[in-house]
């Protein structure tokens, strides 16, 4: 969305054209919500503000939405990065997984490092396993056509199973009294730390998607991933190396996955445990393109997203609302968003051009 | 330079956001936190009603799961009723968030706090640990070591198996009995069939009992009706006039199968399964239930006494009411029934291996 074109001079207008999509959305996902709220009965306006207060009303409030954040962040920047090379990665949950997994296992089997070696060896292990996991379904697209959207949801079930498996089998929690499937907690020099109410691995977030945001407008790497999700064929001619190009959005993409699930284990959670990273990666796809996959943006649909979820029980305790009502306002938002037409009739926006974004390549396109 | 520009805003938006929320907000907004009530002992009959909360963590789900996360609200419900404390639950949506749903019943005052399931059991020891005073109730929370505030509610499956066992060997004419079990990788479930089949030997050394557990794995063992009622049809062609299903909607499949043939007698499990799986009534005598609501009952009148045990609490297990059956258990069969549950808690009931 940077490409704005220089007859608008006024960037605060351009801003707002860049942004206005995705705020519509939230705004009218949020008035959704209230109706329903109010049709079963509860106060719209007292349920939204209990969320806000649960989300922001005190330091450890806030620490929890931080912390929710944080892998939505990862997550997020995955799914952005495949969208802006035309890839779809719907694999991000099982990259998360196994990130997720094979840092529980570092972080639990090796004792008796410094925190200043076990902390990157654990994020370097999620890394690694994230992007290798991711580059089989870049390989299996690059080079033999499958859809990377078939693989990767594929894949997800491979992940839940081996991830499974691993719980219950070899590296089970074998601790007197556990009886669920688990890993044994992580040493406590893998536990990442906070700085205040701040997780670091809060800070490794926006950092990594300050660097992202660098890579894919800054670099060559970047500029070619941009063309290849633009327009295969012309970057083909060009001298591409498109195969290569699928092939590593895919590896960076599972990368940033796996990270995030490392930081999840090491950061939140404290040991690998089924169930404990549910749907993270998918909401990485609703905060890709609620940012319309700007990297900074992620960011802040993160935040977004994570004081919902932060909040979400103190407006379920206090204002007795059920809060699967959250989840009807992300999927609304998600709605909106995805179908930028009905909020461009709604409010008669006019079309601008160069906002758009190509989310992926159609069925055989390629 | 216009990228430039829009990173910044974003970067500028970031930190609004996150001073924002470091401001602290208006007196007003803060949720007035009660100082935790530390215990209810000395002041028994004044108001207790007024000061005393009873609060439910459920596990991920939902509260009306029609399984352990409804049984044990009913419990706070029925206890409720009796007593006359404020009573509230809060459902887990995210395994993450077990810990704060805990402390927001801390911060509010509540005195009870009940957690339901395995899986809160470190969150369930950890918050004990931090707020000394509040009364934890851990429902299928196995306690290693006792930790004071937690007691660890759980079941004895034998001991409802030995009942059912009893009941089956009074009645059964054949002199042969079956069970249909789910996996014997679930401690519970071998225990179900340990206490049947001893309950069963202790009445008549004689008795033949046909035990068949679920050849397949977790994923299957307690989802397949279809081997539940062959195997319950395989031991009745064996001359089994009794079946006990101790295997989930497995063991639903042998209840409705042995409902298809007159004269025959079958048990359920867990709970009463006379409201859950109407098609058996023609056999259903009883079930073997954990009580999970009377025990729930139970443990929150012991902490509104001041009394609550920390450590494993071992909950009630029972036979479920005998519904259109009372008239076929004779008072013999009752007084049996009773003798059993004293010979069993002396250890007089042996019990085998699986």
């Amino acid at each position: 969305m940077e490409e704005l074109t220089p007859s608008q001079n006024n960037w605060l207008k351009k801003v707002w054209f860049s942004l206005r999509i995705p705020f519509l959305a939230i705004i009218f996902a949020l008035l959704v919500g209230a109706i329903i709220l109010l049709v079963s009965g509860a106060n719209p306006l007292e349920a939204y503000w209990q969320l806000f207060k649960g989300a922001f009303g005190s330091l450890r409030n806030f620490q929890r939405v931080l912390e929710k954040s944080t892998p939505l962040i990862f997550a997020g920047l995955a799914v952005a990065l495949g969208f802006k090379a035309g890839l779809f990665n719907i694999g991000a949950q099982g990259q998360l997984l196994l990130g997720a997994l094979m840092a529980g296992f570092v972080g639990f089997s090796l004792k008796g490092l410094p925190p200043y070696i076990h902390i990157p060896l654990g994020l370097l292990t999620g890394l690694l396993t994230g992007a290798l996991f991711a580059g089989i379904p870049g390989l299996l697209r690059a080079y033999s056509g499958a859809h990377e959207v078939i693989s990767t949801i594929m894949l997800n079930y491979v992940a839940i199973n081996l991830s499974d498996y691993f719980s219950e089998g070899p590296w089970k929690d074998r601790s007197p009294g556990n009886i669920v499937s688990r890993l044994p907690a992580i040493q406590p020099s893998a536990e990442i730390p906070n700085i205040g109410p701040v997780p670091v691995g809060f800070i490794v977030a926006v950092l990594t998607a300050l660097l992202i945001w660098f890579v894919i407008n800054r670099t060559t790497f970047g500029f070619e991933i941009n063309s290849v999700g633009l327009n295969p064929h012309a970057s083909k001619y060009a001298g591409m190396r498109t195969k290569l190009l699928i092939v590593a959005a895919m590896v960076v993409s599972g990368a940033l996955a796996g990270v995030g699930g490392a930081v999840e284990t090491m950061g939140v959670v404290g040991r690998f445990q089924p169930g404990f990273n549910t749907g993270l990666g998918f909401d990485g796809i609703t905060v890709a393109l609620l940012a319309r996959n700007n990297p900074i943006a992620v960011i802040l649909s993160s935040l977004f997203l994570g004081a919902m979820k932060g909040g979400a029980n103190t407006m379920q305790f206090y204002a007795n609302v059920p809060n699967e009502i959250i989840d009807i306002i992300q999927g609304t938002m998600l709605l909106f968003v995805t179908a930028e037409m009905v909020i461009r009739w709604i409010f008669k926006l006019r079309k601008q051009q160069g906002t758009e974004i190509t989310v992926t390549s159609g069925w055989g396109q390629r | 330079m216009k990228k430039r520009l829009y990173s910044i805003l974003a970067i500028l938006l970031v930190a609004g956001l996150l001073l924002g929320a470091c401001t602290p907000k208006e007196p007003v907004a803060e949720p007035v936190v009660e100082q935790p009530v530390e215990q209810p002992v000395e002041k028994p009959v004044e108001e207790p009603a007024k000061t005393f909360k009873v609060g439910l963590v459920t596990d991920v789900g939902v509260v009306d799961d029609k399984n352990f996360n409804q049984a044990t609200w009913e419990g706070v419900v029925a206890a409720q009723e009796e007593l006359g404390f404020e009573a509230k639950y809060i459902e887990t949506k995210d395994a993450k968030d077990y810990d704060a749903n805990i402390q927001l019943f801390v911060d509010e005052g509540f005195d009870v706090i009940v957690t339901v399931g395995f899986a809160l059991g470190e969150a369930t020891i950890n918050a004990a640990k931090a707020n000394p005073g509040v009364a934890f109730i851990g429902v299928d929370q196995f306690q290693g070591e006792e930790v004071p505030g937690v007691a660890g509610l759980i079941f004895d499956e034998a001991l409802s198996g030995v009942l059912a066992g009893v009941l089956a060997a009074n009645l059964t004419e054949s002199k042969t009995i079956a069970a249909v079990l789910g996996t014997d990788l679930v401690p519970p479930v071998v225990n179900y069939n340990r206490g049947y089949v001893g309950g069963a030997k202790w009445v008549d050394p004689e008795i033949d009992v046909i035990s068949t557990y679920h050849p397949g794995g977790m994923d299957v063992a307690f989802t397949d009706p279809e081997w539940g009622a062959s195997t319950a049809k395989q031991a009745i062609e064996q001359g089994a006039d009794i079946v006990f299903a101790a295997a989930g909607n497995t063991g639903n499949g042998a209840l409705i199968e042995t409902a298809q043939h007159e004269g025959l007698f079958c048990i359920g499990v867990d709970t009463d399964q006379w409201l859950t799986v109407p098609e058996a009534h023609k056999c259903l005598i009883s079930s073997a239930t954990k009580d999970i609501t009377l025990s729930v009952v139970e443990l929150i009148k012991l902490a509104y006494e001041g009394k609550f045990p920390a450590g494993n609490y071992v909950g009630g297990s029972s036979l479920a009411p005998f519904h259109d059956f009372e008239s076929m258990v004779t008072d013999e069969i009752r007084e049996k029934l009773k003798e059993a549950l004293e010979a069993y808690n002396a250890g007089k009931i042996e019990l085998p291996d699986k």
